[in-house]
């Protein structure tokens, strides 16, 4: 029981963290996170890109995002990709994405906690560290508008390194029951 | 009969002790009336305690792991509280201190792995079905402006004022460098013209 998550209800169905009431959608700061954080998912992974398209579909988004395409233009609202799409994303969208990168984090716990844990040996933790950096730096450089300051931090030799630890720790702390409220309520913060 | 609800992770594991509140109602199986928890951390002592101790690990870890989302990581609980998180250096301290007299409070180091493990084991609990003890969490709500002030470093704060700031200066320094136009004279007023009178010779 303990390892299992809570039962889930229809996503549509399911609480809201601020207590049923609608929120407005998350600010451009928010979906420029959102999206950072599947991308750390996808240099996790190699079927990352693969495994949110059917983890989309096996939490019941198959209308709002059909194929692949549509689930990437809706990621394409992040500001700070190189072909950026204007507009707002609807609140069902984000909890959608929100949902989808819930569900990436749980699956990618282990990893997760491997990278964050103090008890694993250095020399095998940089090794993983390193190959976690070079594999979203390239995915950064691919996708990403590199005249960015944003963009620039997240590649900076010195900034960068302090950067993706803050995002995996986030992962780890969206991923299990929890997550969802958490992670949206994170997203939702003021712009400071 | 006695039921207990156990969640685990790696580092982790928490074990709650109870029986149904049948006078309220619950069911056989729903624990609604604790009668004792165990959190057992690896490489570390047991922490047992009551409900009240409970509801207070639950209300210092999960506020602190949702400023941690968002950067904004803070101490959590007070010098009266039983549990207080706070940062430390890279990790987490977590400070127990017991309701028995004489014992001095308990420290735990945590890494970022094993407050993971914690928050996801709290997490179970606090979404679990079986457990009616009531815990009195808020849900997470985004942070005020204000908490999120530290996110960034001051020099980036300061930027964006400091910029704006620095081109009204330049601005109103070139703007006084323009030659301030003169002011217009007015035109002589216009004499009324007095028809020359013909010289006329004598």
């Amino acid at each position: 029981m303990s390892e299992a998550l809570a039962p889930a209800a229809p996503p549509s169905q399911q609480a809201h963290p601020s207590g049923g009431e609608r929120s407005s959608p998350l600010s451009r700061r928010g979906i420029e996170r959102l999206d950072l954080m599947l991308l750390c998912a996808e240099a996790l992974d190699y079927n990352g890109g693969e495994a949110m398209v059917w983890i989309s579909q096996s939490l019941g988004f198959t209308e709002l995002f059909p194929n692949r395409v549509e689930l990437w233009k809706r990621r394409c609202h992040n500001p700070l990709r190189r072909a950026t799409r204007r507009g707002q994303l609807q609140e069902v969208e984000t909890d959608a994405l929100i949902r989808i990168l819930n569900a990436l984090a749980e699956r990618l716990y282990p990893m997760l906690r491997q990278l964050l844990s103090s008890a694993e040996p250095p020399e095998l933790s940089a090794q993983r560290w390193q190959l976690f950096r070079r594999r979203l730096d390239d995915l950064v450089q691919e996708r990403f508008n590199l005249r960015r300051g944003g963009v620039q931090r997240l590649l900076d030799e010195k900034e960068g390194p302090e950067l993706c630890r803050h995002l995996i720790q986030a992962l780890a702390l969206s991923a299990g029951p929890g997550g969802f409220d958490r992670l949206k309520a994170s997203l939702m913060d003021p712009v400071s | 009969m006695k039921l207990s609800a156990r969640y685990e992770q790696t580092s982790c594991r928490l074990v709650l002790e109870g029986f149904p509140d049948l006078s309220a109602g619950q069911g056989d199986q729903a624990l609604g009336i604790l009668t004792g928890w165990s959190l057992a951390l690896a490489g570390r002592p047991e922490l047992e305690g009551r409900r009240e101790h409970l509801v207070a690990l639950l209300q210092v870890v999960l506020p602190y792991a949702r400023h941690l989302l968002s950067g904004a990581p803070r101490p959590f609980g007070t010098a009266e509280t039983p549990v207080v998180i706070a940062p430390q250096g890279t990790g987490h301290e977590l400070l127990v201190r017991s309701s028995l007299p004489d014992t001095p409070p308990l420290s735990l180091q945590l890494d970022d792995a094993e407050l993971a493990d914690l928050v996801r084991c709290l997490d179970q609990l606090r979404l679990d079905d079986r457990v009616r003890v009531p815990l009195e969490l808020p849900t997470p709500q985004p942070l005020k402006r204000s908490e999120l002030r530290h996110r960034q470093p001051l020099r980036r704060r300061l930027a964006a004022p400091a910029t704006g700031l620095a081109a009204l200066a330049l601005g109103s320094f070139l703007a006084l460098l323009l030659p301030t136009p003169k002011p217009t004279t007015a035109p002589p007023a216009a004499t009324p013209a007095t028809p020359a009178r013909p010289v006329t010779a004598g």
